[in-house]
């Protein structure tokens, strides 16, 4: 079942599209990343999802239920964690979530058992002082446990590192790593290890489209490709090496950079048995030899070409 | 419901931190205050510091009700709105609202709280200032009371209520405070300009507000203030409907 579908969703703000018939869906249980530069359109597209912009076009929905643009019904299904959480300062972070709470409309007992186990999984509990003191970081914390005390079918989270420091994040990544089995995370964010780190499944967004979308190992499979680098100590070994006949086929889609050589294959093994023979005829010892697996950050740079 | 409430629970503990309700209080209290000592002692005042100035009459409490309902309408209105102004604007930039709407909070639960939060705030101050007129003019002049001030101040308060609704649709327009007030203090000089043309004059809501004293002093009937009255209440309630229906379309 899929928690989120959209489908054909496109918004322009005066002349410039920024999303353009754009469908994706999220399924239940899995920890969706969505990639995309900045202004590529992320907050626009879960702010869609929120009912908080109006689409020109297109539908949503979450749960089976339809979102409509200035309605909450569907809200009740979604936690939500902004870039930049912002509360009411004169609050504690257990007054902020018994707020909460009221707004849902859980007991205030269950508030309080909720609250407390959440606070304490965002290593916030026994912090009393008002949240207008607060770090950024505590901010995003705070902002975690809020988006969860709804017990959430799908949260939302926008770029939930990106401002954070090293420790930060890493802490931010192993709280949504906690999370993960009990509620589906749609995550956006430009950083692309943290996709690498959490997500099962990823869209890149280019264009206000989704240019790739599957799951991590699937993308990687299809849109990556394997690649051999080759570093020597002179530039004569690197031409006597380049100008090999068995060699030449491969240079179309190689890269070359300073006395070194990138080449990029789907089928790597035949192109390392072509080269290391090259290299054994022609008595040319390279300094370095590393075969690099396909990575995310190629893929997305290649995408968004 | 629920949400509802719990966000009346907030807005009336965020005006009690934020020190609004107590200077919507004070203003209120001072001006109710002064307003019976102004009247009393004015004349003694100008006599005092001018010595060639004679005072025609001696003051009496119809003054003191004079000063109160100018007062009420003009300063300790103004203040209500100027404090208020910023009542979804501040919300706005912060981005605050966003989680609670995110949250399943419904937005007419929002503009319902906050209208009711300011109501009570405003009715609450109003009526303080009332009292401490009535109380200090009954001190100076010997209970003596004119009739219907009760009545006149019923006329007024409900004008108040007129305020907030136009006030609650500048703050849903307008993303900055400053223009919601301005949106709040055209509206408002428009109805009372449509209130000057001829046929329409003895309906203006604004009648509540102008003719006060002519009520107590018995220049005016209660049966003068019905139709405003309804007006007044009727413009009140459709502007908070108003107030919601956009708020419903706003990009948060």
């Amino acid at each position: 079942m899929n928690v989120l579908t959209i489908q054909n969703l496109s918004k322009s703000f005066g002349k410039q599209k920024i999303i353009d018939n754009l469908t994706m869906t999220v399924p239940e249980g899995s920890v969706f990343g969505l990639i995309g530069q900045n202004g590529a359109g992320k907050t626009t597209i879960m702010k869609m999802v929120l009912g908080l912009l109006q689409p020109d076009s297109g539908k949503i929905h979450v749960c089976n239920e339809s979102v409509c643009f200035g309605q909450t019904k569907t809200n009740q299904y979604i936690g939500y964690l902004p870039d930049v959480p912002e509360f009411y300062n004169y609050m504690s972070p257990s007054q902020y979530l018994r707020l909460c709470g009221e707004v849902i409309g859980i007991s205030k007992a269950e508030t309080e058992r909720r609250g407390q186990k959440l606070l304490s999984l965002v290593g916030l509990s026994g912090v009393t002082k008002q949240i207008g003191g607060f770090s950024r970081g505590m901010k995003q914390r705070l902002g975690i446990a809020q988006a969860l005390l709804t017990q959430p079918k799908l949260l939302i989270c926008d770029e939930p590192t990106s401002a954070l420091d090293p420790v930060g994040r890493k802490d931010m990544l192993d709280i949504l790593c906690k999370i993960r089995g009990t509620t589906t995370v749609l995550f956006s964010t430009h950083i692309l290890s943290d996709v690498e780190r959490i997500c099962d499944h990823v869209a890149v967004l280019n264009e206000g489209k989704i240019a790739v979308c599957g799951t991590l190992a699937e993308i990687k499979a299809l849109h990556g490709h394997d690649s051999l680098r080759l570093a020597f100590s002179t530039d004569n070994e690197l031409q006597v090496f380049k100008e090999q006949e068995t060699v030449k086929p491969f240079l179309w889609n190689a890269e070359e950079t300073n006395r070194e050589i990138i080449f990029h294959s789907r089928n790597m093994e035949k192109v390392q048995q072509s080269l290391f023979r090259v290299l054994g005829e022609t008595d040319i010892c390279p300094v370095k030899m590393e075969r690099m697996e396909p990575s995310l950050e190629r893929l997305f740079l290649e995408v968004v070409k | 419901m629920s949400g509802y409430l719990a966000f009346v629970k907030k807005e009336l503990i965020e005006n009690i931190k934020n020190h609004r309700f107590l200077i919507l209080f004070a203003v209120f209290l001072i001006f109710g205050i002064a307003s019976a000592f102004l009247a009393k002692f004015t004349p003694e005042i100008l006599s005092a510091l001018a010595a060639n100035v004679e005072m025609s009459s001696e003051p009496v409490a119809l003054d003191a009700w004079k000063q109160f309902y100018k007062n009420s309408s003009g300063v300790g209105f103004s203040a209500f709105i100027i404090l208020f102004g910023s009542c979804l604007s501040s919300e706005y930039s912060k981005g605050t609202l966003v989680l609670m709407v995110t949250k399943g909070l419904s937005r007419k639960a929002v503009i319902l709280a906050k209208y009711t939060v300011a109501a009570v705030l405003m009715t609450v101050s109003y009526w303080i200032s009332y009292a401490a007129t009535y109380g200090c003019t009954a001190f100076l002049w010997n209970n003596a009371a004119p009739p219907n001030v009760a009545l006149a101040a019923f006329a007024l308060w409900i004008i108040g209520f007129l305020y907030l609704s136009v006030l609650m649709v500048g703050c849903v327009i307008f993303n900055q405070t400053f223009t919601s007030i301005l949106f709040t203090g055209g509206t408002i000089a428009l109805i009372s300009f449509l209130g000057i043309v001829d046929p329409i004059a003895k309906f203006s809501p604004f009648i509540l507000t102008t003719q006060n004293v002519d009520l107590i002093s018995g220049t005016a009937a209660p049966s003068d203030f019905i139709i405003p009255a309804l007006l007044s209440i009727t413009i009140s309630v459709l502007g908070l409907l108003l107030a919601t229906k956009l708020f419903n379309k706003k990009q948060l």
